[in-house]
């Protein structure tokens, strides 16, 4: 079984700054592995493990996320594609062209596995694109994915319901964060990733923009937090009853 | 007249989406039109007209199949943009429209309006960190953040009709389970009590419950008690991942306050938290809080409110 597992270099937002002005410093801001990316690189892994074959890592990004590349093949993929554009200033529709167009270079895969949203920008829109750039059948938000030879029966979680839905092989898929707990790669598997081949793509030859308009960014600011931070002490009646009184005097208690 | 097309499989999603359709049309010289797919519902109201498209497809089908639907009609009817509600369903349809119409898609934004050559928006990026200005060239697809437009409650509008033909979706929906009975409303919750990891078993949830009740409010969740722990249905999930909510006041109950939570409550009126961990960010993120265990707390504040009668 061939897997591709789309894997995000993403800001980790934890670590950003703000400017005085509150605009975020991208510059050179830290990054991480898209948190569910995690369980999308585990999901691979787990199938590769029933089905035997190959997982392979494609990332759109700059230099700086080859680091995460890493982080994935030390994980245990086999493989990784760098496909190289400046991650914060594509958006998800050509995101979605480039890895399109890697995966149809090295493929077929018979799984084309994305998390269900990355960590930092937070869309749920590159899979379902990738989906319909590759022409294959798309189940989102999956939280059991079982393969049988040509069938896969994939549960999906939704606001409301669990969804069982059948898809032919092959098929791409985005995963929830509860299918798996993702591993941690060993001192020795992380050695070794840096022999594993990654191929490095230019993502604008390799998917022409075209005649396509793209979304873009026209500033960002952060909101300064207003709240009042009283905290109420006293034993547990006391603060109990501190608050009640607080909350009459804001008007929000019936 | 060109328009701004809205769909949403819930019905009030699709409300909320119509009132931020009609926003978007108001001044661009725009009409709103809502979809309706198959079948008129009658829980969906509109600001301007409804286009119902006729077809194999129903209202409430599969991204795959409503997207090629919607996409089908907008070949030829050419709406200047078409806005979802930004539900997981939602997004799907939304990005695989606009992947087959080869427009641009904007996620989860509020804030929506056009000057009639671009659309605009203003959306959460890095956990609720920062607030980012978005715009796309007309035509253009968008989803709307679920909860940040109150919902349209309009009467009747006239219909048109868009005949598409049969649309499939390779992928088979087999069964489809609810997740738990009670479904909750918490987008027109005016007290909402908000369970965390702190809560040390499902069995401990009645308690907030009740406490949730006598404040005449509904219960929410972190994400890990939906998700992970699977003790209350996704839908009182509240954060970026989840539900926005605006409530009058905000009880956060052993949560600790990281930036995926705070994105989807921090435009609550009065937020009060109680947490065991002086240290929470919780406590930065509210206007009151008690450093406390909730075992102990919430009994208390139960008695507290019960003695005003
Ligand atoms: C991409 C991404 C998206 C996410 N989206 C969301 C989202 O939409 N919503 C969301 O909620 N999370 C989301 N998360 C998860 C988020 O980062 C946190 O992990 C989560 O919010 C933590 O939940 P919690 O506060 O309930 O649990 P914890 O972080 O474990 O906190 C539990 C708190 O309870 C306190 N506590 C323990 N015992 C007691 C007691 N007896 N009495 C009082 N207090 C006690 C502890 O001090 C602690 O502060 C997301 C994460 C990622 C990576
Ligand atoms: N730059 C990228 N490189 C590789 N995969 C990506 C990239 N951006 C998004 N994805 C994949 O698409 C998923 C959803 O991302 P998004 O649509 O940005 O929320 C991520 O979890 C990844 O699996």
């Amino acid at each position: 079984m061939k897997i591709a597992v789309c894997v995000k270099h993403a800001v980790d937002e934890s670590e950003l700054k703000l400017d005085p002005t509150g605009k975020p410093l991208l510059a050179g801001a830290a990054g991480k592995m898209s948190a569910f990316d995690k369980n999308a690189v585990e999901e691979g892994l787990r199938l590769k493990s029933k089905h035997q074959g190959e997982v392979t890592v494609f990332m759109v990004g700059g230099p700086e996320s080859k680091k995460t590349l890493k982080e994935a093949l030390a994980m245990g993929a086999d493989k990784g594609a760098l496909i190289q554009a400046d991650a914060l200033t594509v958006d998800s529709f050509r995101t979605a062209e480039m890895l399109a167009a890697a995966i149809r270079k090295s493929g077929p895969f018979d799984v084309v596995m994305c998390s269900e949203g990355s960590s930092d920008t937070y869309s749920g829109q590159v899979p379902p694109m990738l989906a319909e750039f590759l022409g294959l059948p798309y189940v989102g938000y999956a939280r059991k994915i079982e393969v049988s030879g040509q069938t896969a029966r994939i549960e999906r979680s939704l606001e409301d319901s669990i969804e069982t839905v059948e898809a032919p092989v092959p098929f791409a898929v985005s995963v929830v964060s509860e299918i798996n707990e993702p591993r941690y790669p060993t001192l020795i598997q992380i050695m070794q990733a840096s022999k594993k081949p990654v191929e490095e793509l230019n993502g604008e030859e390799l998917s022409p923009r075209g005649d396509y308009k793209q979304v873009v960014v026209a500033s960002m600011s952060s909101q300064p937090s207003t709240r009042k931070r009283v905290i109420l002490e006293g034993s547990p009646d006391e603060a109990a009853a501190k608050l009640v009184e607080a909350l009459v005097k804001e008007g929000v208690l019936k | 007249m060109k328009s701004v097309w809205v769909y949403s499989e819930s019905d009030s999603v699709s409300n909320e989406v119509a009132a931020a359709a009609a926003e978007v049309a108001k001044g661009a010289g725009l009409d709103v039109q809502v979809i309706e797919l198959g079948e008129a519902r009658q829980g969906v109201s509109s600001p301007g007209g409804k286009l119902l498209i006729k077809g194999s497809v129903r209202n409430g089908d599969s991204a795959g199949a409503a997207s090629s639907a919607i996409a089908k009609a907008a070949a030829e009817l050419q709406p200047a943009a078409v806005l979802l509600g930004a539900t997981r369903t939602g997004r799907e349809i939304a990005s695989r429209l606009a992947a087959k119409l080869r427009v641009g898609c904007m996620a989860e934004i509020t804030k929506v309006a056009t000057d009639g050559t671009a659309l605009s928006g203003e959306r959460s990026v890095f956990a609720g960190k920062v607030v980012a200005r978005v715009s796309c060239p007309l035509p253009a697809v968008a989803t709307v953040k679920v909860g940040a437009y109150p919902r349209l409650t309009a009467g009747s509008a006239s219909v048109s009709e868009k005949e598409v033909g049969v649309v499939t979706d390779q992928v088979k929906v087999l069964s489809r389970e609810k997740k738990t009975a009670g479904a909750v409303d918490l987008k027109s919750a005016k007290v909402i009590v908000s369970a965390g990891r702190g809560v040390k078993k499902k069995e401990d949830l009645p308690m907030l419950e009740e406490l949730a009740k006598e404040m005449h409010g509904a219960l929410g969740c972190s994400r890990p008690l939906s998700s992970d722990l699977g003790w209350l249905p996704e839908e009182h999930h509240i954060g970026l991942t989840g539900v926005t909510v605006k409530p009058d006041l905000y009880l956060a109950i052993g949560i600790s306050g990281q930036l995926q939570h705070v994105a989807g409550m921090k435009d609550s009126k009065v937020v009060a938290s109680i947490n065991t961990d002086k240290d929470a960010p919780m406590f930065q993120a509210s206007d009151y809080g008690i450093i406390g265990d909730l075992y102990l707390v919430v009994p208390a504040l139960r008695k507290a409110l019960a003695a005003r009668g």
